[in-house]
């Protein structure tokens, strides 16, 4: 364990400050080949701290700090007998969560680069609010729990949409790239998505179509895959704006070394957006970490289970809000 | 100095920390009704997104009823090494949880032991983990 720290230490400053150029292994076929288990094991928040300021990346001292906490965690899970009787809350324990590998960047968004989102524009806010009959958006982890519609769609098992999609999470954070010839696939294990990529030339579907993961189309830039997608629908968004008709999404993938993956996403929404932003991502080959079927609807109590637990306390005269103040943070790339 | 940098990775920690759970908690479960259930195992079921382990728990009157305690994915269980035969019905635990809202006999699961106090999950299931697949 220590070696894989140590190695992980090692590996970051050649990311950031370039090393010789990789070439990507290739299919039989001729494509640069991207095929393997790529999890999104390092556990990067959306946007940078602000006591972090102007930094890109945590400093030694912060670093080590965080892969000695790292391993205090994976001491303490081992522990045959629970440390003390306390501790025990409604949110999640220690057993429910995989545990985030340390990373020295401070923040996905790496443009602009004070690594935050920016900000909507007035056409962008007022689809916000006007969303639930002038409520707002649905949330994570709601206020209030009257409708289905006040949990966001992916509380619902729809989906995390294209973004969340690629982006950590707290458990089943596996990513699967398959390829065949004129088609690059990517399973996400979070919400069982399959995105099916032709890289054959051909156009987007319609622009009537409009889906939760969009209309995928790539193409290579030498060793690098190009995704655009458009058709994104008005339900899904991320960095709390939702997706216009307008909304492009660029992704680069690009193998930067035998085990890495470096991926670029960036959010092009003129209606939403004062301007277009980045977030970054290197993703790490695990063999030994599959993607493994996640149906999550299949008993998805807590919706039925929230909403009846508030009708109750309704007619008791109790209050229904949700105290959002324990709900265990902002919701999933709003933080 | 020490301090303020220790200061300013615990900020930093408490940004990672709520990056997406597939769950509303507060919605579900009451934070005025702790309870502490022991009894035997009688099923477990591995669903999505979370399992559900059912235990029978006898009241002070004899009376036994059956709860249900919502566990973590089974996808973390199996990379825990945990299996459909790592819990045999019969086997006596004891949870400290919050019961659902609703009123129902459901509970969340946040600490699980056997008789002896040991804890039911054991381990990480951090990809790193050396011991992982040996529980």
């Amino acid at each position: 364990m220590r070696f894989t720290y140590l190695s992980a230490a090692l590996m970051v400053p050649a990311m950031m400050f370039g090393q010789a150029k990789y070439t990507a292994p290739k299919t039989p076929w001729g494509d640069p080949d991207l095929q393997g288990l790529w999890p999104a094991a390092a556990n990067i928040p959306m946007q940078r701290p602000a006591n972090l300021a102007d930094r890109s990346t945590l400093s030694k001292e912060e670093y080590d700090r965080q892969v000695t906490l790292a391993r205090q965690r994976e001491e303490a899970d081992q522990q045959e007998f629970a440390p003390s009787a306390g501790g025990v809350t409604i949110n999640p324990p220690g057993y429910w969560v995989e545990r985030a590998k340390p990373h020295e960047q401070t923040s996905l968004v790496v443009d602009p680069p004070d690594g935050r989102v920016p900000p909507l524009t007035p056409s962008g806010r007022d689809v916000v609010k006007s969303l639930r009959g002038g409520l707002g958006p649905g949330q994570h982890f709601p206020d209030k729990v009257d409708s289905f519609e006040d949990f966001d769609f992916y509380s619902r098992c729809i989906s995390r949409g294209l973004v969340s999609s690629m982006l950590p999470t707290l458990y089943n954070f596996g990513n699967h790239i398959v390829q065949g010839p004129g088609y690059v696939a990517i399973r996400n294990e979070m919400i069982h998505e399959t995105r099916v990529i032709p890289v054959d030339g051909r156009p987007h579907a319609g622009k009537d179509i409009r889906t939760y993961m969009g209309d995928s189309r790539g193409h290579w830039e030498g060793d690098t895959l190009v995704v655009e997608t458009t058709n994104l629908n008005d339900k899904t968004g991320t960095g709390s704006g939702y997706f216009s008709d307008a909304a492009k999404l660029t992704e680069r993938f690009t193998r930067t070394g035998p085990k890495e993956l470096s991926y670029d996403l960036t959010i092009n929404d003129p209606k939403t957006w004062t301007k277009p932003w980045t977030i970054h991502y290197p993703y790490v080959m695990d063999t030994e970490y599959p993607v493994i079927e996640y149906a999550c609807h299949e008993g998805n109590y807590m919706m039925s289970e929230s909403l009846k637990g508030a009708r109750l306390l309704e007619q008791q005269g109790k209050a229904t809000k949700v105290d959002r103040g324990n709900a265990g943070g902002p919701a999933p790339g709003a933080q | 100095m020490r301090i303020r940098i220790l200061a300013a990775v615990g900020l930093f920690v408490a940004a990672v920390a709520p990056v997406g759970a597939h769950h509303a908690f507060q919605a579900e479960f009451d934070e005025t009704k702790p309870v502490m259930l022991s009894g035997k195992v009688v099923k477990m079921e591995w669903i999505n997104p979370h399992s559900w382990i059912h235990i029978a728990v006898v009241g002070a009157d004899g009376k036994e009823t059956v709860w249900m305690v919502e566990g973590g994915s089974p996808n973390i269980m199996i990379r825990r090494g945990f299996s459909k035969d790592s819990l045999k019905e019969g086997t006596e635990l004891t949870v400290q949880g919050y019961q659902a809202k609703s009123g129902s006999n459901r509970a969340n699961g946040g600490a699980i032991t056997f008789k002896d106090g040991r804890r039911l999950f054991v381990g990480g299931s951090n990809p790193d983990d050396p011991d992982k697949g040996k529980q």
